[in-house]
This record gives structure tokens, sequence and C-alpha cells, in this order.
């Protein structure tokens, strides 16, 4: 166990430091872009003054509002304090609206769309390449290829594809939107089957490349663990084939939890491309929009959210494999 | 050994998970928004409804019904696209930062589904028609004052009539709390005044010689501004505490209106507006009845395809978007859709897309050179392939600084300027205006040389503004053919906009050539296109959304476009709108690369029919507006469900 | 080696290509919208061509047919209903009889209720297209007198005139059609395929460097290093790498966004799992008993890591560089999408060639050869890089062959 402490410890104590820094960093970096955001809002709301003092005034509020006009150390300790209190500020390309409303209705969407398609992809790529890596055959040459292909189809092609041919060309899915629509939300039965019928398509464009790319990882990582040398032995011990198996899986599986993690961690930005083709609404757009609108503290949010995400779903990922794999840990001791 | 092959695994996966995170990094397309750069679209609606608290208890009612199936009904909603692309944020009229497309616009075609104004314009005759108001304005005998009537009928949705001094009041909190309402009024307008309780006199600024000083800007204020009740205003004051900054920023959620829809939900997909039954407008002094739609839906999408499958499945009624290639729609796949004219240019141009010379630009203070690129530009190709057929070509309305309109072309004499007009490529004319400049190739490499430095410019526009983006593609490949050096690039909107507007310094390098809308179809047009493309009195202003953005100066022209505001001659004025587009056409400070309508107006008639189009034999003609801007709000009271 | 030869057969048509046909790829030639694909054939010189006569059974049908679609004789026959004559005395396959009644019967400002204004106009579209639909009469070209400003008859052509496709002075072969820009989307597709090709290697060569330098130094060295290495890799991982790439395009702004930028940017910014899986199969190296050899001979740090490590890793680092080729490539395509790509006029690539026809809504309209052979193309070439990895993979991996 002490052992173990020192690891958790080591990794713990990574997880701060990241943190923090990511912090700083998630901060700093978007007002690194030039141009001036404020003055992008000023000229469009002093449109058709004519009194240059009139603009000089709306442009001191603004800056004033924002807080752009203090120098970066101050901004960044008012930023931190504000977020401490969960106050992300106002968005300034939706201005007036407040960054955490503009952040709250699509997280949901795009976790609801993202985190159903990252576990069913990984679930039924790993199992199809799994599978490839025990039949041999005919199975495995056709699934490798097939695999290797989709999983290249870039995710906007993907997305478009579909779109054409089962939302356009067959009808049997709508082409766009979250919900009908004509429809208003509410909880009812009409209302959920609707959101069901619009998750299909983009739900399944996400899929499809996952599996793709699951079933090749895991079909490597089973041929390795079968031709290990522990597997030779049990078969000759006569130990029965379905027990092998079962060991030889849990360890190809381990490696791919790593890929789980990091994919959980990334999916709150993962889905822009399905969103616009589907017009799905959710939080990739919104990011898009931030950033071409230079909307920092929308950034700021949007990137921190992604940051916590992919540190915590990595830490945890790391204990658990200590617990779970005493190798890592005594590979660390050395 | 075990930990290499583990470690290679390690690697392995991450490998391939990092192929996957690649994989699975989406791209957005970029959103397509063929936004105008007019002035903000400011309707004075005067709402007077008598919304008592039984009806609202009625409308209340009515809401819970539907919420309660879940949907809204496909026979009594009418489905909008093409103006909402973001969720709405604020229902404050005294705002310019509210993007709520539907219910606030302001300006020469005023959006009046919620709130109103007094008269409503008509783009295709040029009149305006009383709405709050009741009956024509008049001016005095001097013209330095307007008075109008408000209808006996006009309520608010709290149920108080509208009176006179809601139009004062209104006035008045735009000029303390300093909006653009007031910044593009101040000028011109001195006071407004309520008479007695139903009649508004407003008084005209009057310059030394005691004329107003613009009487045709004076005359749109009728028909371009909101009236807002005096009572709300009150409470938003109140709430803000004077604050100017917070007075635009409220949200406005418990704000009175007068017209017939109002907020029924909204979130990030969609913005719906529903019909309050007891509108006044129903009363016979004005439409007679309610219009017909029940439900006003806008969805919305995130760029112009997502909208433009929508329509073509029935999913929107009325399209503001620009569809490309929007005639195939019909003719290929027989859909049930339509534009107001059934042939191209589809849609009724209102205003001018221009490109601007940046006059500071070394060579670009030549005629020779300015008008050489102007007249070497292929436009046929700029109005086949950017806009896709939906202008009209400049063989069929040849450029000037008027619109596509009758009422607008009408107003010079085309035979005067005839031999100065030019419909584009012409390469040769280029070339042999260039030589005789003596801007020729002195040394050989191909581009040609003013003064011995080389002719080269940076032909630019907003990035994702498709149809312009393909236009200044044609400008610059125009270059090519008479040797001057023209590239492209497409900054951000928004460092775009902050950049052309600031016109109290000289453009900086990349905007030799760039392009910016002109006004639409309003009661002071042309004369306001006019002093947009050609007046220098926009010239040092820190913020320049009026015009003249590459910094011309011709005193002769400013002295006309003074003079137009007061003069009623008919011919003098024909006189001058001439002479005015021949210097235009002279002096090239700007070009005109194709037409534009004010709003696109594509509709499906799959569940509701009889939309304006041409010769539909209304009278007087409802103007293609989407249903909602000016005069074309009578759209709704003529529409009717395809399946009763 | 399926792969290998995909990829090579590629190369090869990206590079010999243009000097086949030396048409400049962003050149506008056709005025007018994604035209489709075929044959066009110059409608001015055919009639100067030498005409051949050909009587061909069916010509008058097909000529009928291209014009009246069933469809449109059974919308014929609805508004003559409409319109009053019997049901019975309409038959839509007698074309003559059909024309005859339509033509003695149709009136354009004919108002029918509750008829759409789409539907309307449908039939007005209808009427002008039917003129003169069943003449057989020769058609007379003619062309205007400079001085007398009279028509001066040319030519005559008649039914059974037909021209030979290759004596026709000017024809042109468009097998993928035009874009949005009126461009020949062949020549642009195959244009972009190099210039994306070339963004793709610049970047992943950059990537693996960057990875390959930091793994071999803090898997080697070890120890602080090391943790300030991984620290870093960790920083970057956790910035989510397409904001990061967003944000870098915006700022560096269009003027300044050429085609190797673009690479650039993609490199610096996805060298991450390189490192970490380089750094993890140095770490396994380490201990070797002929590392171990060299540190003992007194070797410099940089010799072993070039001399005993690097061998060992390279081929794991081809595949890297392989994977991240084929990565970069999907990058700049999704950037260009996003409208952050390379500038539109310098140079086409594959991603602005997709962000233009979703743009026009070519996939709306139908209009599919302005994107599908892009994304078949983009498939292809990550699809045949991934499986020459594969192939590699196998070669240095015995246990993986079958």
């Amino acid at each position: 166990m002490k052992g173990y402490r020192k690891y958790f410890l080591n990794k713990l104590g990574w997880f701060l430091i990241t943190l923090v820094c990511a912090f700083i960093l998630n901060f700093i970096l978007p007002r690194l872009m030039p141009g001036d955001p404020v003055a992008a809002i000023v000229s469009r709301m002093a449109q058709g003054l004519s009194d240059a003092r009139g603009v000089q005034a709306i442009y001191q509020q603004y800056t004033e509002l924002f807080g752009t006009n203090r120098p970066m150390h101050e901004q960044f300790f008012i930023y931190m304090r504000n977020v401490l209190q969960g106050d992300f500020g106002f968005s300034f390309s939706q201005y007036p609206r407040t960054v955490a409303d503009a952040l709250k209705s699509s997280i949901l969407w795009t976790i609801a769309l993202q985190f159903p398609a990252i576990i069913v992809g990984w679930l039924i790529g790993n199992t199809l390449g799994a599978l490839a890596a025990y039949l041999k055959g005919g199975f495995d040459k056709v699934i490798m290829p097939v695999s290797i292909f989709v999983s290249n189809f870039p995710a906007f092609g993907m997305a478009i594809i579909l779109m054409v041919i089962f939302g356009v060309t067959l009808e049997w899915f709508p082409t766009s939107g979250g919900y009908g629509f004509d429809l208003i939300p509410e909880f009812s039965w009409n209302f959920i089957r609707s959101v069901i019928i619009h998750y299909q398509l983009p739900f399944w464009s996400i899929v499809l490349i996952a599996i793709g790319g699951q079933a090749i990882g895991m079909r490597s990582m089973s041929i390795y663990e079968l031709n290990a040398d522990y597997v030779k032995y049990a078969r000759f011990m006569g130990i029965k084939d379905r027990k092998i198996i079962g060991y030889v899986f849990r360890n190809a599986m381990l490696p791919q939890i790593t890929g789980l993690a990091l994919s959980i961690g990334t999916m709150v930005g993962g889905a822009l491309v399905a969103e616009i083709v589907f017009s799905y609404p959710g939080l990739g757009y919104t990011i898009l929009n931030g950033v071409m609108g230079q909307d920092y503290p929308l950034i700021s949010a949007t990137t921190l959210i992604i940051t916590i995400m992919v540190l915590s779903a990595n830490f945890i990922i790391e204990i658990l494999y200590g617990v779970i794999d005493p190798r890592i840990k005594a590979a660390q001791a050395d | 050994m075990l930990r290499n092959k583990l470690m290679a695994v390690l690697g392995a996966i991450v490998v391939v998970s990092m192929v996957l995170a690649g994989c699975t990094t989406p791209t957005p397309e970029t959103i397509i928004q063929t936004v105008e750069v007019e002035k903000v679209v400011e309707k004075t609606v005067e709402v007077e409804k008598i919304v008592e608290k039984e009806v609202e208890k009625i409308v209340e009612v009515q809401v819970t019904a539907e919420a309660e199936e879940g949907a809204l009904p496909r026979q009594e909603t009418l489905y909008f696209n093409g103006q909402q692309w973001g969720a709405v944020v604020g229902w404050n009229p005294y705002s310019s930062s509210n993007n709520n497309a539907m219910a606030i616009g302001q300006g020469d075609n005023a959006r009046v589904i919620m709130f109103e104004t007094p008269y409503l314009y008509n783009m295709l005759d040029g009149q305006q028609y009383p709405l709050l108001a009741d009956g024509p304005w008049s001016w005095n005998a001097d013209m330095t004052e307007i008075t109008f009537k408000i209808k006996d009928a006009a309520k608010w949705s709290d149920g108080t009539p509208v009176t006179a001094e809601d139009v004062a009041y209104t006035w008045e909190a735009h000029v303390k709390y300093n909006t653009p309402t007031a910044a593009s009024y101040i000028d011109y307008v001195d006071a407004i005044e309520a008479v007695d309780e139903k009649t508004v006199v407003i008084k005209a600024k009057l310059n030394e010689e005691g004329n107003a000083v613009n009487p045709l800007t004076v005359a749109a204020y009728v028909s371009s501004n909101y009236v807002m009740q005096k009572a709300w205003t009150q409470t938003l004051e109140e709430r803000v505490g004077g604050d100017a900054t917070e007075f635009g920023a409220d949200p406005a959620e418990d704000v009175v209106y007068s017209g017939p829809y109002h907020k029924f939900f909204t979130d990030d997909t969609k913005a719906v507006y529903v019909r309050d039954d007891n509108y006044w407008g129903q009363d016979a002094s004005m439409w007679g009845k309610l219009p017909a739609p029940k439900y006003l839906a806008h969805t919305i999408f995130k760029d112009n395809a997502a909208g433009s499958v929508a329509l073509a499945k029935g999913e929107v009624d009325v399209s503001q978007q620009f569809n490309s290639n929007v005639n195939l729609l019909w003719e290929s796949y027989g859909l049930p859709i339509s534009t107001y004219l059934p042939e191209a240019p589809y849609h009724i141009g209102a205003s001018l897309p221009t490109a601007w010379y940046n006059l500071n630009a070394y060579g670009l203070d030549q005629v020779a050179v300015r008008k050489a690129i102007a007249i070497a530009v292929d436009y046929p190709t700029i109005i086949a392939n950017a806009m896709t057929n939906q202008s009209a070509t400049f063989d069929q309305v040849p450029r000037s600084l008027m619109n596509p309109t009758e009422g607008e072309q009408a107003l010079y004499d085309h035979d005067a300027v005839k031999d100065l007009q030019w419909a584009g490529n012409d390469i040769e004319g280029a070339n042999k205006l260039l030589d005789e400049a003596g801007i020729v190739d002195t040394d050989g490499d191909g581009w040609r040389e003013y003064n011995g430095q080389k002719l080269s410019y940076i032909a630019t526009c907003p990035n994702g503004w498709s149809d312009w983006q393909a236009a200044i593609e044609v400008v610059a490949a125009a270059g090519k053919e008479i040797g001057i050096d023209i590239t492209t690039n497409y900054p951000e909107w928004s460092v775009y906009q902050t950049v052309v507007t600031k016109s109290d310094a000289p453009l900086p390098e990349g905007y030799d050539i760039f392009m910016m809308g002109t006004n639409g179809a309003g009661p002071t047009q042309p004369w306001a296109r006019v002093r947009q493309i050609l007046s220098s009195e926009w010239i040092g202003l820190p913020s320049n959304w009026s015009g003249n953005y590459g910094g011309y100066n011709n005193p002769e022209a400013d002295a006309l476009i003074q003079a137009i505001p007061s003069e009623t001659d008919p011919d003098k004025l024909k006189e001058m709108y001439t002479e005015l587009v021949r210097i235009y056409l002279t002096d090239v400070p700007s070009f005109t690369l194709m037409y534009r309508p004010g709003v696109f107006h594509t509709v499906n008639e799959t569940v509701w029919t009889n939309f304006p189009h041409q010769d539909d034999g209304t009278e007087p003609p409802v103007p293609p507006m989407d249903c909602t801007d000016g005069w074309g709000i009578a759209c709704l009271y003529n529409i009717e469900p395809v399946n009763p | 080696m399926v792969g290998f030869s995909i990829f090579v057969v590629l190369l090869l048509i990206v590079f010999i290509y243009p000097l086949i046909i030396k048409d400049a790829p962003l050149a506008i030639i056709a005025r007018g919208t994604f035209f489709p694909p075929g044959i066009y054939v110059s409608a001015f010189d055919s009639i100067n061509t030498p005409k051949y006569t050909l009587n061909l059974p069916g010509a008058a049908v097909k000529r009928i047919a291209s014009k009246l679609s069933d469809d449109d004789r059974l919308a014929m026959k609805e508004w003559l209903v409409i319109d009053g004559l019997a049901e019975d005395e309409i038959d839509i396959e007698d074309t003559v009889l059909l024309l005859e009644q339509w033509m003695n019967r149709y009136d354009p400002t004919k108002r029918v209720a509750g008829m759409t204004n789409a539907r309307r106009n449908y039939f007005i579209r209808l009427n002008n297209s039917l003129q003169g639909l069943l003449s057989i009469e020769d058609i007379s070209i003619a062309v205007r007198n400079a001085e007398t400003g009279d028509l001066e008859e040319k030519a005559l052509i008649t039914t059974s005139d037909y021209v030979n496709v290759n004596q026709v002075a000017n024809v042109r072969f468009l097998p993928l059609g035009t874009d949005n820009f009126g461009r020949d989307t062949l020549t642009e597709l195959i244009a972009a395929a190099r210039v994306s090709l070339q963004i793709g290697f610049v970047a992943g060569i950059i990537a693996t460097l960057i990875g390959l330098t930091l793994g071999l130094l803090s898997g080697y060295i070890g120890g602080l290093v090391d943790d300030i290495i991984m620290f870093f890799t960790n920083l970057f991982t956790v910035i989510p790498s397409f904001v990061l790439l967003i944000l870098i395009s915006f700022s560096i702004g269009q003027e300044r966004r050429g085609a190797t930028t673009v690479a650039v940017v993609i490199g610096f910014t996805s060298w991450v799992w390189t490192a970490r899986a380089v750094r993890a199969q140095v770490v396994s190296l380490r201990n070797r008993d002929h590392v171990n050899l060299s540190k003992l001979s007194g070797h410099s740090i940089v010799y072993i890591i070039l001399n005993d490590i690097l061998p060992y890793i390279a081929s794991y680092v081809v595949m890297a560089l392989i994977l991240q080729i084929s990565a970069g490539i999907l990058a700049e395509a999704g950037l260009s999408i996003l409208g952050l790509g390379p500038r539109t006029t310098d140079v086409p690539t594959l991603g602005l060639m997709m962000n233009w026809a979703m743009i026009y809504q070519a996939h709306v309209l139908g209009k599919w050869w302005a994107y599908l052979p892009v994304l078949i193309t983009i498939a292809l070439i990550t699809f045949s890089m991934n499986l020459m990895n594969t192939g590699l993979d196998q070669v240095f991996n015995p246990a993986l062959r079958d």
C-alpha cells in the first residue's frame, strides 16, 4: 500500500499543478487573439451616432463593464474570483446574455449526444475488434478493411452523407433540429419520441467512425495478447478456451480504457460538425461563434470546462489503473 | 518484457485514440449571412392594445391547451427562417443589441408583428399607409411641421388606448437615453408633441432660413420608428435608475406592445410568437379581421444549407435566406416553392452592394484606374455565379445610384447618362483607358505601373458572406486581364466592420477595394442612398456606419445632396438626380456589383397559399417582405390554408 | 500492400494530370453554378460543322418526351379538366390531340381557385416550353447584317441533321462538371488533392519531429526533464487542440494564412500523442542490455539516443508519421470547412472545396459532383495511408501477420 500511496500522491500533485496552469492558460489564450471585441460591440451599438464623443462614451461604458481596460493580471484575479463563485461573466457576442446562461442550455444536448455515442461506439468497436482477432479468417479479412475505411471517413463527410441519404433522399429521418420543428419542449411522450428520432443521424455519424477506430485498436491489442506466452502455456495446460479468453480480453481492454477516458474528456467540444450539419443544438457551435466573435468569457469558460473534464477523466483512469493493474505501479516505481 | 509489450500497446492505443480524436474533430460550416449593413431598422410601433386582465387569462388558457399537445398546430402556424440566427436575447426596442429579429426591426421597412409604427411604408409604390395613425399625415404650410392623428381603435396589450402622448414620450426617451434612433434623427427632428389626446405634431429642426433641415427624414420618421407606451417606458426608466446602458440592455420581458403577436416560447432552437385575439387591428378602421396564422414560428438554423433543406421539405413557409439556385427547387424538383417574380431575377432588387475604392490608396486617386477596373469586371458572371441569377443584370437595369424599382428608376433621365453606363467585361475599353492615361507596363513584368510603382491592390469582404466573396473573386480576376494585380483577402466580420467604419483615419492596407452594402428601399430613398455613397459629411467620423467609407469628396455633389430634401418640383428633382448619377459614373468612387433585394422572400405553398406575387391583384400591391415588414404585413391577412 | 498501391496511384494521378491538362485549376470557366458532368459541345461551332443526315427511328418520340414527361401530361389533363373539358375526351397518350386541346384552351391569366402560385407558374412554364414542340419545320439560323440591320439566313437545320462530335471545334469534357464558382471540378480536385497532401506532409513531418525529439529526450533522460516535458504535454492534451487550432488560425488572420502557414500551425498543435507514444517506447528500451553497455562504454547521451534507441523505434516512428500526415490532412479539411483554412484564391484545398459546396447548398440541390468526389478523395487518401500503416505494422510485428 505504501507504494500505492506514493503513486496516488504523485498523480494528485501533477493533476493540481496542471489544473492551475491550464486555468491560467485558458484565461490568457483567448485574450491573445488580435482585435478588440469591445470595439466590435461598440461599433454595432453606435450605429448612426455621428457624435464622436457619443461613441467614446459608449466605448468607455463597455470597457468598464467588461473590464477590458484593466491590466491583464488584474483582470485575471477578478476572473478567478468570479469563477470560484460560479459567475462566468457576460458573453460579449450574446450580450446581455450571461455565459452561464448561454452554456447551460447547450451543454446538456452535447453531453446527451456525445456520451452515449462514445460508449456505444467503444463497446461495439471493441467487441468487433476482439472477435476479429479471435475468429481470424474471413471475418477478420472483412472487418479490418471496412473498419479502417469507415474510421477514416472525415466526420463531416459521414454526417453529410448520412443526411443526404437518410434525410433528404429516403426521408427516413429528419434533417435538422434537436426535436420536431413544431414541438415545444415538455415532458410528453410525443416530445421524447421526437427527440429520439432527431437523435439518430447525428448519433450514428459519430458512432460509426468511433467503431472503426476502436475495432482496429482492439484487434491489434487482442492479437498481441493472444500470442503471449501465458496464453500458450495455459492452452498446453488444458485450461478451457473460454477462461483464457476472459483473461486475454481483460488484459487487452486496459489500454482501451485510456482512450475511452480521453474521448469522454474531450467530448464537450467534439460534436461540432454533427451540430452544424444537422442544426443540432449544442456546445460546439457556441464555441465556434465565440471564437469568431472574440468572446473571451465564453471561450475561456468552455475551454475551462473541457480542461477540467479531461483532467478529471485522466486522473480517475490513472488511479483506477493503479488499482486494477499492479504492473503500472511497479513500472512507476522504476 | 510484459511491460514492454504493455507500453507498446499503450502507445498504440494512445495513437489510435488520437487518430479517433482527430477523426472526430468536427468542422462546422461557416455561417453564411448576407447581412446587409443598413442602418438599424427602427419601427415606431404605436401599440394600443386593450389587453385587459381577462384577455390575458384567456390567452394563458390557450397557451396551456397547446402545451398539452406539445406541438404547434401546423395549419395555424407560419414558419420562417433566415432572420434569427441565435437565441433570442431580449424584447427591448430601445436597444440596438437585442437580436430579436422577428419582433424588433425599426427602419425603412419596419417589422410590425409585435411593435407598431404610425405608418407602414410600401416599397412597391413608395407610399406610406396608416397603421396606428388615422389617415395620411400632412405638412403645415411652410413644411416645418408634420401632423397626424392616432386611430381611436388603437390599443396597447394592457387595454389602455394608444395616445399621442405615447408617441411624444417615446421620442423623449430616445433622446434622453441616447439610443441609435435618437442618433439618426436628432439632427432633423426638433421635438414631437402631443397637441391633444390623439393628435401628434412633429417639429422639424430648422436651419437659419427657417426651413426644415431635412423634411424627407422627418417624413420618414413616422413609418420607421415604433411607438412605445409611456407608462411602460417610465417603468423601465425607474427600473434602471436612469442608467443609459442599462436602459438599452434590459431584456424587457414585461414590455407592453400594440401589435398582433407576442412571445409564446423561445429557446436555442426556435422563437415562437402567438397571436393576441384581442388585437385592436381587427377593428374595421384597420384590417377588419385578425391575421390568419395563430402562431409565427422561426426555427433557428445553424447555416443556410440546413434552412434550405427545411424549406424544401415544407417545414419552413417563408424563407429570408439566400437560397442558392432557388429556382431549381421548383423547376427540377417540382416543389410548390416560389418567389415574387416567377423568372429571374426572382426578387425585387432594393439595395446596391457596392465595391468601394479607398481613394487614398496609391493609384486609386486616378479616375482612369478606378474606371478601368470597374468596366473590366465580369458582372454577368457575378450575377450568374455569386447571386445565382437572383439579381437583375446591368443590361436589364443600367447602373446608376437607383435601385431597380420602378419608382426610383423614373427619377433620373436615362438617356442623358447612357454613354456613361457600362455593362462590364469591357477588357478592351479598360486597357484603352489605362493606356491613354499613360499607365502602362514599363518594366515588362506584366503589371502596369503608375509613376514607376506597380499597381497592386487587395480586394476584400467579410469572411463567410458567400455571395460577396464570390463576387470579389470575379473582381480580382478582372484585374489580371487588364494588368493590375488584385488579390483577395477575407477578414472576419468583427475585424472588418471595425476597420471599415473608422473614418477618422485613412484606411489601413488590405482595404483597397472593399465591399459594403447600401440602403434598400425606403421613404427617404434614393436620396439617402446617394448621400450614403457620395456625401463627404461622413469623413472624419470615428464610428461611421453611414457611408462614403472610401473618403470621396466632391463639393458639387454635396451641394446637390443638401438641396434635394427641400426640393418639391419633380422636374427639378429629376435634373438634380441625373446630375448626381452623371457625377457618380464619371468619378467612379465606387461601383455597384449587383442588385440585392431588401429581404429575400421565398415561400413554400404546402400549407399556406396566397402569398404576394407579381400581378396578384392586391391593391395597394403587397410587397414581398417576408410578410412582416412595412406594408408587407398585409400578407398575413391575405394568406389562407391550402387545405382548410 | 493494397494501401501502398492505392496511395501510389493517387500520387501518380496528382502529379501527372497537371502535365497533361494544363488549365489553371482556379480559372472560372463557367457563367452559372454547378454545371452537371457531361460533354459540352459548342453550339455555335456545331452550326458550322459539316452535317450528316441520319434517319433514326424514334427520334421524334425522344424529342417530344424530353420536353413533355408523363407528369407533364397528367398535369395538362388536370388543367383541361378544371377548364371544363370532359375527362373521357382527353387521351394523354395522343400527343397531337392533347397539344391541340391545350393550345386551344390554355389561358395563362386564368385564376383557378385553390391553385397555389407555384402551380400556376408551373403551367405557364409548361406552356412556354410546349410552343412549337411538334413542329418539324426546318430551323433557320440568321445573322444580322451589320449595315442593313436585317436578318439574313445563314444556315438551315433540319430534324435529320446530325454533327459528329469529333469534328466540332470546341468540345469540353467535364467529367465532374463545375462548382459554384464556375471552375472545372476535376482539375480543381486534383490540384486540391496535391495541396492537401503537401499540407499533410508538412504538418505531419513537423509534428513527428517535435514529438520524436521531445519523446526521446523525456524518455531517455528521465527525471526532471521527463517530468517537465510530460507536464508540458499534459497541458497540450488538456487544452482542446481544435480550439487551439481555431484560435491560432483566427489570430494569424487571413492575409498570412497561406497553405504552408496552415500546415505549420497544424503541425505545432498535433505533436502530443507522438511524443507520448515515443516516450513510452523509449522508457521500455532504456534498460535494455545494449543501452547499458553503451552507457558503460562512456558514449555520450546523444550518441546513445541516435545509435541505440532510435533504430529500435524507427518502425514505430514511421507508422506514427503516416498517421500524422493523414491526421494533418483531415485537420486542414476541418479548418477549411470552418472558414479558417488557407485563402480561397491562392490554392484550392479539399476542405475549401467542401466548404464552398456546402455554402452553395450543393447537397440540398442534389449536385453530388461538387462534394462527393472530394469526400471520396479524402477518404481514399487517409484510407490508403492507414492501410499502409497496418501493412507496415505487420511487417514489423510478425505476430500480427496471419
